[in-house]
Parts: structure tokens; C-alpha cells; sequence
């Protein structure tokens, strides 16, 4: 059942998202997601998390089996509002009779852009896209990566304010990566929201303000990269020298010790720093001091690994970063 | 806009599969082939004269001669070409649409568009009416024409068979899609539609034969039981039936329809069936039959939009 919240200033608010399939198949949990205006927003987990599901209940594909929440300050489901949001499926299939000139056409009637608008916007995206030589091929002549151009630029045609994009990069070599996070964040600075749904958790990293990980059909975190690695903060102090006169001390400080590498847990500077006064008082030659952070494939592992004890069972692959 | 949008769509999807090509073939066949015959005084000609059958039945300006031409094309080419052959290859061309459009990755773009799942239905599925209309204007316009311009006879009421053949179609494409809907195969809807189309037809004759029995209240229950289970279902029969009515009534072939060529009791029989059947009002049995696939239509666009995808 969709209920109506107070109106807020979130592009995106989710509260009490559920999904059962049948009557054991839980796919959503629960789920409460807040995505602000203008931002681009990650959402990660694992297979079978229930993230392509959530995409679909927001884009009404699924009918929640209970969902309180706005988007664009309409409740989940209205319809209106989808004039306005942009849509890329993962495995999206678009038909092979059309060419990407028509198709781009077609999908905007369907959106309500008035013809005008349509003639004038469909080169300009396939252009953005690299596409404008074979704006009048037919699709089924394209190849993946050309496919998964078009349909960003489909998803652009309406002249959206929320965009959701699930898998955007998908069969894309990295030249080709690498435009759309440009075009992503060209995107975020005309003010338009993203919400990003990756396996690719480089790339989230790189343009993402915010990101929730969902395990199991819940939110295991949420919050910005910065928010969410916080805690797994330590800084490596790489040196030469022999440790023996001040291991017993540094060890007292909490400091790990390895061959050449003292590595110091936690936002700490001031013991970072007495770290370093203790091993150059000893004659230690200090060749370099490094922060570390969780990268946000470590914080999806751990997020995995926490409700794994908690019961869970986790066993898919995670997609590793790329070179 | 959307909705105009779906049916050019729909029709572009069309022109796409090869049965669309193979359909117009074969109409091009049809009035070739009718262009070929011509009806001479005294002879029948074939391929411009190749072959010659000799008669003394048909001659220039007899109306038996007209009435003959308009029973090939009614009898012959209307019913047959048209009723059954184009129907079915209708049925065949059109029983994709909804699976494709139902396919994961096709209907999760469609359904995030603002328009309703009932309207994106419509307007797949007069979609794929105006794909059977403009094949059934093909065919018809290039066999009057063939008929009139070759042949001298013009059946202006054969025209009439156009809306009737896509409404024929329209009975019988709603059970096409109900099928299609849950199964998402093409193959199941065709199947399903065609053994449908059948037990119509059976339904149609049972209540027939009992209607002309002399001995019906025997079979007073049963005979009740047709005449229910005729209101209900499609009278896919009767439609063409009507279609010939019309396409006759510019000839004067009812005549044929008319004469006792011998006194057996099958005839008699048949001729009371026929009678009957024309007599019913062409409103009760379009409407009644809009009433099913109505009913089936309504059906379709719940399932259609109530599922997730």
C-alpha cells in the first residue's frame, strides 16, 4: 500500500519500502532511502539484495507491497512525476526495428515531449553520446556499447530532474566509462539528481556524493563516502631502520608493527605524529606517511560480513574494482 | 500523442516480420491470378488465353454470368482467402506483440514512461488492428477492383467486408492476448485462439441443427444450453455470413441461394439454417459478439496491469 508523507526536500525518500514475492520471498525489508536534491547517489550490495527491485518499485515496473515515501514530492507510484524521471534498465532491450533516431523519437512520445522539442533534443543527445553517424541505423545493428549509449541518451530525452541509471557502464570499454562520469556530472551541475545503481564500485566512487548499501532486502549503510569510512581511517608510516629500541613502546601505543611499516588506527594525528618524533629520535629514516581509507568495496565486504554474523548468507560475487 | 505513438509502433513492429511481406504476397498473388481468368462469351479464358474452358452457361450480359463471378468472389475468394487464410495469418503476425512488448528489459522502459499500463494495452492492441485493416483493404480494394475492371462486375457491397473482416479478427485477437498475457508465448496464444475459433463454430452448428430439427423439444435442455452458450461467444460464423449478405446484394445471387436443385430434406434443412442466420439483425450479432470481446478485453488489461514485471 503507498502512503502519502509530509512533502520534504528530498528528490528521493523512501521510508518502509517492502516487497514480498508470494508469500517467502522477501526481496525489501524495510527500506529507507533519502536522496537529496541535485546529488548523485549510489546504491550497491551484493546479488539478490533487492536493489534492481527497489529500482522498479520506484519507476512503478513493481508494485510494492508497502511503500511510504515521495519522490519528487509525489507519492511512489504517481505517475505524473515519471515525465519527469529518466529510466535505464539493466539488460535493457530496445527493438531492432527502429533506429536510434526513431527510438529516441518514440520514447519521448511516450514521455509527452512535444514534437518540437523531440526533433530538436534527439541529435543533440545522440551527438553527446557519440552516436549522431548512426542516428538513422537500425538498433539491431549496434553493438553493446552503442546500445548502452542510446539508452542514456533515452533516458535524457524528457529533459529529466531524476535520472535513475542502473548499471550505466554496463559493456562499456573505459574511454567510454570514463564519458559518462563526465556526463554524470555534467548532469549533477545543471542541478538534475542521479540515482546510480553499480556493480562497478570504482565507478561509484568516483562521482557518487552518496551511497546506501543494501544486504538482504535492508539498508546495512548510508551516508557519504567520507561518512561511511570514517572509522576505517589509518595512516602508514613507511620506514627504514631498525625498530628493536622502541617496538615495546609503540606497541604500548596501540601501533601495529610490521617490517618497515608502522601503521597507526584512527583519525589520530597527534599519535601519528609521536609515532614519527619516536622513530627519528631513534635514528629511524621515515620515507613516507600515508592515510588510508576503507575503499567502498572494503565497507560493502564488511557491511556483508557484519550481517553474515547476524545470519545472513552471502555467498555471490562481488564485482572486483577495475584497473 | 502516446497513443498514436504506439499503434505507428505497433505497426512499424509489423512491417518488420517477414509475414507481413508474405501476406501482402499473397494478395498480390490473389488478384494476379484473378487478373489472369477472364470470362469470355462461351469460354472461360486462363492466362490470357493459355487454357479455355468452353461453356454455354455464361454469357456477356446474363445475369447468371454476374451472379457466377460474384459467388467466386464471395464464396471463393472473400470467405476463404479472406475469412480464414488472412484471418489465421493475422492470428500468426499478431501474436507477438504482447510478448515482445512483455519481455524483461522492453516493458521496464515502457512501463516508466507517464502513461497508464491500460492505455499503453489499447494502444498495442488497436495496433495491431490497424496492421489487420490495412492488409484487409489491400486485399479487398485490389480484388474488387480486379473483379470490376477485368471481369465487369462491380460488388460496391464487398467493400463492406473490410470493417467486418478486422472485426471477425478483433473476437478472436482479445482471446489471442488474454492467452498471451499470463503465458507470454506467441505459440499458446495461436494455439489456444485457433481451438477457441473452433468450439465457436461448433457452438454456432450445434445451435443450428437443433434450431432446424423437427424434433428439438426432445432435446429441449440441450438445445437451451446452445442457445445460452451462442449469446455468449463470438458469432464468428454469422459475421461472415453477413459479410457475404452484403457483398451479394449489389448481384442478385441470392437466387442461387433460392433454388431447390432437388427435393432432398439435407437441402431443405441447410437452406432454413442459412435462411435463419441471415435473417438475424447484423446489430445483435456485432454487438453481442463486442459484448465478449469486451468482457475478454477487460480481463486482459487487469491481468496486464496488475502483474509485476
Amino acid at each position: 500500500m503507498v502512503g502519502v508523507t509530509e512533502m520534504t526536500n528530498w528528490a528521493v525518500d523512501l521510508i518502509d519500502v517492502r516487497k514480498t514475492y508470494g508469500r517467502s520471498v522477501h526481496a525489501l525489508r524495510g527500506v529507507n532511502i533519502q536522496v537529496g536534491a541535485g546529488e548523485i547517489f549510489g546504491l550497491l550490495g551484493p546479488n539478490g539484495a533487492g536493489k534492481t527491485t527497489l529500482v522498479k518499485i520506484m519507476m512503478t515496473v513493481v508494485r510494492p507491497t508497502r511503500a511510504h515515501g515521495t519522490i519528487l514530492g509525489r507519492p511512489i507510484g504517481h505517475r505524473g512525476k515519471l515525465a519527469v524521471t529518466g529510466y535505464l534498465p539493466e539488460s535493457h532491450r530496445f527493438p531492432g526495428y527502429l533506429s536510434g533516431g526513431q527510438l529516441l523519437e518514440y520514447y519521448a512520445s511516450l514521455a509527452k515531449v512535444p514534437r518540437e522539442l523531440r526533433r530538436k533534443r534527439a541529435p543533440q543527445l545522440l551527438d553527446r553520446v557519440g552516436l549522431s553517424r548512426w542516428s538513422n541505423t537500425r538498433i539491431d545493428k549496434y553493438s553493446k556499447g552503442m546500445l548502452q549509449r542510446l539508452g542514456i541518451a533515452q533516458a535524457l530525452m524528457n529533459d529529466p530532474e531524476l535520472v535513475v541509471l542502473d548499471e550505466p557502464t554496463d559493456g562499456l570499454d573505459p574511454v567510454g566509462r570514463r564519458d559518462v562520469r563526465e556526463l554524470l556530472l555534467e548532469l549533477r551541475s545543471q542541478g538534475k539528481t542521479i540515482f546510480l545503481n553499480s556493480h562497478l564500485l570504482s565507478e561509484l566512487e568516483m562521482v557518487c556524493d552518496r551511497v546506501t548499501i543494501l544486504v538482504d532486502g535492508l539498508v546495512a549503510r548510508q551516508g557519504t563516502l567520507r561518512e561511511l569510512t570514517d572509522h576505517t581511517v589509518e595512516y602508514k608510516i613507511v620506514f627504514n631502520g631498525e625498530v628493536a629500541s622502541v617496538r615495546e613502546k609503540l606497541v604500548a601505543m596501540g601501533i601495529k608493527l610490521e617490517p618497515g611499516v608502522a601503521t597507526i588506527t584512527g583519525h589520530n594525528l597527534a599519535q601519528v605524529n609521536e609515532a614519527i618524533d619516536l622513530l627519528r629520535g631513534n635514528g629511524i629514516v621515515i620515507e613516507s606517511v600515508s592515510p588510508h581509507r576503507f575503499s567502498l568495496e572494503d565497507i560493502l565486504v564488511e557491511a556483508m560480513g557484519v550481517d553474515a554474523k547476524a545470519g545472513g548468507d552471502h555467498s555471490a560475487m562481488i564485482q572486483p574494482a577495475s584497473p | 500523442m502516446q497513443f498514436w505513438a504506439l499503434v505507428r509502433d505497433s505497426f512499424r513492429e509489423s512491417l518488420d516480420r517477414k509475414i507481413f511481406w508474405v501476406m501482402l504476397f499473397v494478395s498480390l498473388v490473389v488478384a494476379g491470378a484473378m487478373f489472369c481468368i477472364s470470362f469470355e462469351p462461351h469460354e472461360i479464358s486462363v492466362l490470357f488465353g493459355t487454357w479455355v474452358i468452353k461453356t454455354d452457361v455464361l454469357t456477356v450480359g446474363d445475369r447468371l454470368r454476374k451472379d457466377f463471378i460474384a459467388l467466386i468472389v464471395v464464396d471463393g475468394i472473400m470467405d476463404t482467402m479472406l475469412g480464414w487464410v488472412g484471418v489465421i495469418l493475422s492470428l500468426i503476425a499478431t501474436a507477438g506483440f504482447f510478448p515482445s512488448l512483455m519481455r524483461r528489459g522492453t516493458v521496464d522502459v515502457m512501463l516508466s514512461k507517464p502513461i497508464a499500463r491500460w492505455q499503453l494495452f489499447l494502444g498495442k492492441y488497436f495496433g495491431s488492428m490497424a496492421f489487420v485493416a490495412v492488409h484487409a483493404t489491400i486485399f479487398v480494394v485490389l480484388t474488387f477492383l480486379v473483379c470490376g475492371i477485368r471481369w465487369g462486375v462491380w460488388l460496391p457491397g464487398y467493400l463492406l467486408s473490410i470493417p467486418l473482416i478486422v472485426i471477425l479478427f478483433s473476437y478472436l485477437y482479445c482471446i489471442s492476448v488474454l492467452v498471451a498475457i499470463p503465458t507470454r508465448s506467441s505459440v499458446a496464444a495461436v494455439l489456444v485462439t485457433l481451438g477457441a475459433w473452433v468450439c465457436f463454430a461448433g457452438i454456432q452448428v450445434t445451435d443450428d441443427q437443433f434450431a432446424s430439427s423437427p424434433s428439438w423439444q426432445q432435446y429441449r435442455s440441450a438445445y437451451a444450453v446452445s442457445r445460452v452458450a451462442r449469446w455468449i461467444v463470438p458469432k464468428t460464423s454469422d459475421i461472415t455470413l453477413k459479410a457475404k449478405q452484403w457483398a451479394r446484394a449489389a448481384s442478385s445471387s441470392d437466387l442461387i441461394v433460392q433454388q431447390d436443385f432437388d427435393s432432398d430434406g439435407s437441402v431443405d434443412r441447410a437452406m432454413k439454417i442459412e435462411r435463419r442466420r441471415m435473417a438475424i439483425p447484423a446489430v445483435y450479432t456485432i454487438g453481442s459478439s463486442l459484448v465478449f470481446e469486451t468482457v475478454v478485453v477487460l480481463i486482459a488489461i487487469r491481468l496486464f496491469s496488475r502483474r509485476d514485471y
